[in-house]
């Protein structure tokens, strides 16, 4: 017998309920979190599956940002913001007291809306987080400049010119430098925060088209606005709304028949 | 069609293209039907004009179905639609196929009486009862679409089992012919023909039905036996 295997998607549709824990690279946990007063997110459990891109979809203000930064301790940074319950990176819970908030952070690099780019060379840009861990041996940083670079398939267009200025380059090779920054230290995941929402078509469909690569050595989790990029890029896709998880499952589930009401009207452009 | 929540959707532009790409498929339909009940008729008297007739609707049901998919086309490639708006762009592609097939069906028809006009003879059997009960299914297969009716969508699968023991009636009838006097045989081979064509159309319109629970309940049951609406 034939079997048509569906397209797009490596996924052998996952158990994200059971998901074995070796399989699992984050696991959010009875999350709550305030800011001040006002409750942000509600109650949040999910387990994301690694070596794969799980986006967060749903419209302005339902808290998909926020969960978002909660994975790197972004939160921290603000100081009405309090966070309840436990959100695990490899089965550690990165809100323990123990946990060094730098060292998280290079496991957990964090991509954002607008290609943010130091005023340097394109070079020194890459190597800008080894540098920080006092790595300074030309040899060991010009090999991780390539390696980023073609990483984040942006090296063949600079390799000419890796001591310009990183402001020279477009917007979507700005972006595309930035994700090698953050590959350049090796995290185990990567967060996107809309990362194509400033650029051109062509530049997201290159940026759409890395991302897929990404997912083979890194755990990935986008936030868009762009359900047809959600729908393109994602192997899982979870749509909040005020706050809370309402439906998380396969990408191709959410798109063709999801099972919550909500989900449908969100994703088809309906009235809520 | 009110439990698709059709008319919600934030574009109203988007709202009236997918109820006028649905208009056009009833629209089709109602062609298609008025088509199988003259060609009936048209078989029944030998009525040469009315089976012209239908060999003229044929090309403007061949046409419905052009446009309509290509407004489909169009609707996927602007709009972009998931979920039940997907699903139900799919199936209406898919119905008006059938619907085109069941049009083709009536022409064939009539072709036997436009092939006859030296010698008008009557069937060896009558069609009649069996190309009846086709056009209700038919019509009632189009009431579901656009009431979009889980329960009457399963109904049709009953309703498909009376066309198959009709038919199955006719070959009997038509086997005694043969049996009888092989002279017979052409003749019984034209009825024969027609009454098959029917049959399919009963198949055509239980497509239809499999289409209508995809769009509504998002699970594909073509191929498989479904009698209890609460089960999908």
């Amino acid at each position: 017998m034939i079997t048509v295997t569906p397209t797009g998607s490596t996924n052998d549709t996952l158990d994200l309920g059971n998901l074995a824990p070796e399989r699992t690279a984050l696991e959010v946990k009875e999350l709550n979190l305030f800011y001040g007063n006002k409750q942000a997110l509600f109650d949040i459990n999910m387990k994301i599956p690694k070596g794969q891109v799980t986006a967060f979809i749903g419209p302005s203000g339902c808290g998909k940002s926020t969960l978002l930064r909660c994975i790197n301790r972004m939160n921290d940074l603000v100081e009405i913001c309090r966070i309840e319950g436990q959100i695990c990176l490899h089965g550690q819970n990165i809100y323990d007291k123990s946990v060094d908030v730098a060292a998280l952070r290079r496991r957990v690099g964090m991509v954002f809306q607008r290609p943010n780019p130091f005023p340097k060379s394109i070079y020194e840009n890459v190597v800008y987080g080894l540098r920080l861990q006092g790595i300074n041996d030309r040899r060991v940083l010009d090999e991780a400049v390539e390696r980023s670079l073609r990483g984040a398939a942006l090296w063949e267009e600079v390799k000419d010119r890796l001591h310009e200025n990183a402001f020279g380059l477009s917007g979507g090779q700005q972006q595309r430098l930035v994700i090698a920054r953050a590959i350049a230290i090796e995290p185990e995941v990567l967060l996107l925060d809309e990362p194509t929402s400033a650029l051109d078509p062509i530049s997201t469909l290159t940026i759409e088209e890395l991302i897929n690569e990404l997912k083979s050595k890194y755990t990935v989790v986008i936030v868009t606005h762009n359900m047809q990029q959600a729908a393109r890029v994602s192997d899982q896709t979870a749509f909040m709304y005020m706050g809370e998880m309402i439906e998380y499952a396969d990408t191709n589930t959410i798109f063709t028949k999801p099972k919550m009401k909500k989900t449908e009207d969100y994703i088809t452009g309906r009235y809520g | 069609m009110d439990n698709m929540n059709l008319n919600k959707h934030i574009s109203g532009q988007f709202n009236t293209e997918l109820d006028a790409v649905r208009n056009n498929v009833l629209a089709m339909g109602g062609l298609v039907e008025q088509q199988l009940g003259d060609a009936l008729t048209a078989l029944h008297q030998q009525d040469q004009d009315l089976a012209r007739k239908v060999v003229e609707t044929d090309l403007q049901v061949n046409g419905m179905e052009v446009s309509i998919d290509e407004e489909c086309t169009r609707i996927i490639a602007k709009r972009q639609p998931a979920a039940s708006d997907l699903r139900l762009i799919l199936m209406i592609s898919k119905t008006v196929t059938d619907l085109e097939r069941m049009g083709d069906v009536a022409e064939r028809l009539v072709r036997m009486v436009l092939n006859n006009t030296s010698r008008p003879q009557p069937l060896l059997v009558s069609l009649e009862s069996m190309g009846r009960q086709c056009i209700k299914m038919l019509h009632d297969a189009l009431d579901a679409f656009a009431r979009m009716d889980v329960e009457a969508a399963v109904q049709l699968y009953h309703d498909d089992d009376k066309i198959d023991q009709l038919y199955e009636g006719i070959i009997r009838q038509l086997m005694t012919y043969m049996m009888e006097d092989p002279r017979t045989i052409p003749q019984v081979m034209e009825v024969l023909w027609a009454a098959r064509a029917l049959e399919r159309i009963g198949d055509r319109c239980q497509h239809i039905s499999d289409y209508i629970i995809y769009c509504v309940k998002g699970k594909d049951v073509r191929h498989t036996k479904v009698s209890d609406p609460n089960a999908i």
